[in-house]
């Protein structure tokens, strides 16, 4: 309660800015069929390349899709890669991080290490290389089909958790060594009452400052990945191969197809920085998220 | 000293080691063996037995991979089985094309993103510092490569200043050259220069507040001279901050070359990935991760020997 009535209080303009642009955008997503006002890979060949009107708010692409439609569908896949992405990397590098501070030892090291070699992969090179590899068609695991964009989550993912494993590390080195944790030891306490009761919860500010923050960079590399071909496959949509296609279109006058994929990922960007940098003034301010650059 | 140094750079020769060893791995999981690649899906088995014995495929996996290795460290990047091709020529061909995009928008960053930093440290809460922190979430927001399809609208086809797209090597001519490759260049530094700008002006924030800069005021030293100082004070974390951009610029490179049509590495790779030129990739990716790996050595560096604090904390 205290917490909230600080959050209140100390959260200016723009973190409130951010934390409503991200709702939007979530709604937006886990609504899309519902608020859409037309099918978003409904071809429509007379009403193509038709400018914004009132019938299509922000007009038609070259199949005469609409494009408002396919920015609010789009959403979900740039939504479910960041934060899918963040969810895995999350529980990869907390795990990874709780681990070695609480071993020490060689199980430290190597764990810390290996956190080192992730981390030391540049992302949206291998990401890239990889999927070309292996393709960019859907992957079948027993009878469930995923689309592309799994591999896509699964690569960010990974690539992600050492962010989180250095973040944990760092808290909870410091916390394994301190005198109330040893008491608590003497209370009876268990190794995993002491990591998910004590350690854990001081974790918690950092983690969700940089979680926040990388929901960002997921989106982006999201987007990207789609614009060069190998992420969301057409004819689904996604901001990165509807800003792809509209390069068709910069040499003509249809300004609508490059300007409005693009504005819908930096808002949504936006939002999630607006709101990670007001989290972090709140609950971080010993300053334990590290300054993140992708 | 110098134990630190070279034992920092030894751990990062381990790293490239095992992380290249995941590398070659993976560029062997994907469908398809070069060999069926290479003789088509109704080669024999005898064919294909021959060809993995000819190019050395039937040895065990760990001497396929140290023995690549040692080639690369020879800058022998082995000969593309889809092309016939030298890879490290191809490399070769196609790097100087993306340094000097990711070169330029590096000095971009560096220059603009210290200098608006440090100007909006002069005067915190001053209307500069205003329109520099939204200028910062505005510069980390915009994706690199939507903003160069807005330049290429905009600068290239309305107005017409610079070329849309392509690219001129130096040798025909710098200014021509200069004009290919501003507007790539300008897209891949704005977020760095964000970036930059945020840790300049936070950490010469924190510098200026400092006692000695208190001091040198009392003492009555010029407000230039006391700036200078705190920004010497202030520039580890920029630099380090800096370095890691480095390595991260070469992966939006290749998304920004995609976008201004530029025929550097990005082109190359994504011709590997379509012909399924697993030789030629695995090069590429292991360049790119190579300089990823030196960058994160050199911001590592940059903290141990600028920063007297972590000095001692080897």
């Amino acid at each position: 309660m205290n917490r909230l009535a600080r959050l209140a209080r100390a959260a200016d303009w723009t973190g409130w800015l951010g934390a409503a642009i991200v709702v939007v955008m979530i709604g937006a997503a886990l609504l899309a069929p519902l608020v859409a006002p037309y099918d978003p890979v409904a071809i429509s060949i007379e009403h193509r390349l038709s400018a914004p009107d009132a019938a299509h708010w922000l007009g038609t692409d070259q199949a005469g899709r609409d494009v408002l439609s396919r920015i609010i569908h789009g959403a979900r896949a740039s939504l479910a890669v960041g934060i899918g992405a963040v969810i895995i990397g999350a529980l990869l590098g907390v795990s990874a991080g709780l681990f070695a501070a609480y071993k020490g030892g060689l199980g430290d090291q190597i764990t810390m290490r290996i956190v080192d070699g992730v981390a030391s992969i540049p992302l949206l090179v291998w990401a890239i290389a990889i999927v070309g590899i292996l393709g960019v068609g859907p992957v079948t695991i027993g009878s469930l089909q995923f689309p592309n964009e799994v591999k896509i989550v699964t690569l960010v993912g990974c690539l992600f958790s050492p962010v989180f494993a250095r973040v944990t590390y760092a808290v909870a080195r410091r916390i394994v060594g301190a005198d109330y944790v040893k008491a608590r030891y003497l209370q009876g306490a268990s190794h995993w009452q002491i990591a998910l009761g004590e350690v854990l919860p001081n974790c918690l500010s950092p983690i969700i400052v940089q979680a926040t923050l990388l929901v960002a960079i997921g989106i982006v590399i999201e987007a990207s990945i789609s614009f060069v071909g190998l992420g969301v496959q057409p004819p689904q949509p996604s901001w990165g191969t509807m800003l792809s296609d509209a390069r068709n279109a910069l040499y003509s006058g249809e300004w609508w197809l490059p300007v409005f994929p693009g504005i819908a990922i930096s808002v949504t960007v936006i939002g999630f920085n607006l709101l990670g940098d007001a989290v972090r003034d709140l609950f971080d301010p010993r300053n334990e998220a590290r300054t993140l650059v992708a | 000293m110098f134990r630190l140094l070279a034992g920092r750079f030894f751990a990062s020769l381990g790293t490239l080691f095992f992380v290249g060893l995941v590398l070659f791995a993976l560029t062997r999981a994907g469908p398809g063996s070069p060999a069926r690649i290479v003789l088509g899906a109704d080669a024999t088995s005898q064919q294909i037995t021959q060809f993995e014995h000819a190019n050395g495929l039937d040895r065990p996996f760990l001497e396929q991979y140290a023995a690549w290795l040692f080639d690369v460290l020879r800058g022998d990047f082995g000969k593309s089985f889809v092309t016939g091709r030298d890879v490290a020529g191809e490399i070769a061909g196609a790097l100087p094309v993306t340094l000097s995009v990711v070169l330029l928008a590096f000095v971009i960053a560096i220059v603009v993103g210290i200098g608006i930093g440090s100007l909006a440290a002069l005067r915190p809460g001053g209307p500069f510092a205003s329109v520099t922190r939204l200028g910062v979430v505005l510069g980390l927001s915009i994706p690199a490569f939507w903003l160069g399809i807005v330049l290429i609208r905009f600068i290239a086809v309305e107005l017409r200043w610079l070329p849309p797209g392509g690219y001129v090597p130096p040798s025909s001519g710098l200014i021509a050259h200069l004009q290919t490759i501003a507007m790539p260049a300008v897209s891949l530094a704005v977020y760095y220069i964000a970036v930059l700008a945020r840790m300049t002006q936070a950490s010469l924030q924190d510098a200026l507040r400092g006692d000695y800069v208190r001091t040198a005021r009392a003492m009555g030293l010029s407000s230039p001279r006391i700036v200078f100082y705190a920004l010497l004070n202030a520039l580890p974390p920029v630099i380090n901050l800096a370095a890691l951009s480095f390595g991260y610029m070469f992966g939006w490179a290749l998304i920004i070359e995609q976008v201004f049509n530029i025929p550097g590495l990005s082109r190359a790779l994504l011709n590997a990935i379509s012909q399924r030129d697993f030789l030629l990739l695995q090069g590429i990716v292991f360049l790119f991760t190579a300089i990823f790996v030196l960058a994160n050595l050199g911001a590592d560096l940059v903290n141990r020997v600028l920063d007297p604090r972590q000095r001692s904390s080897a």
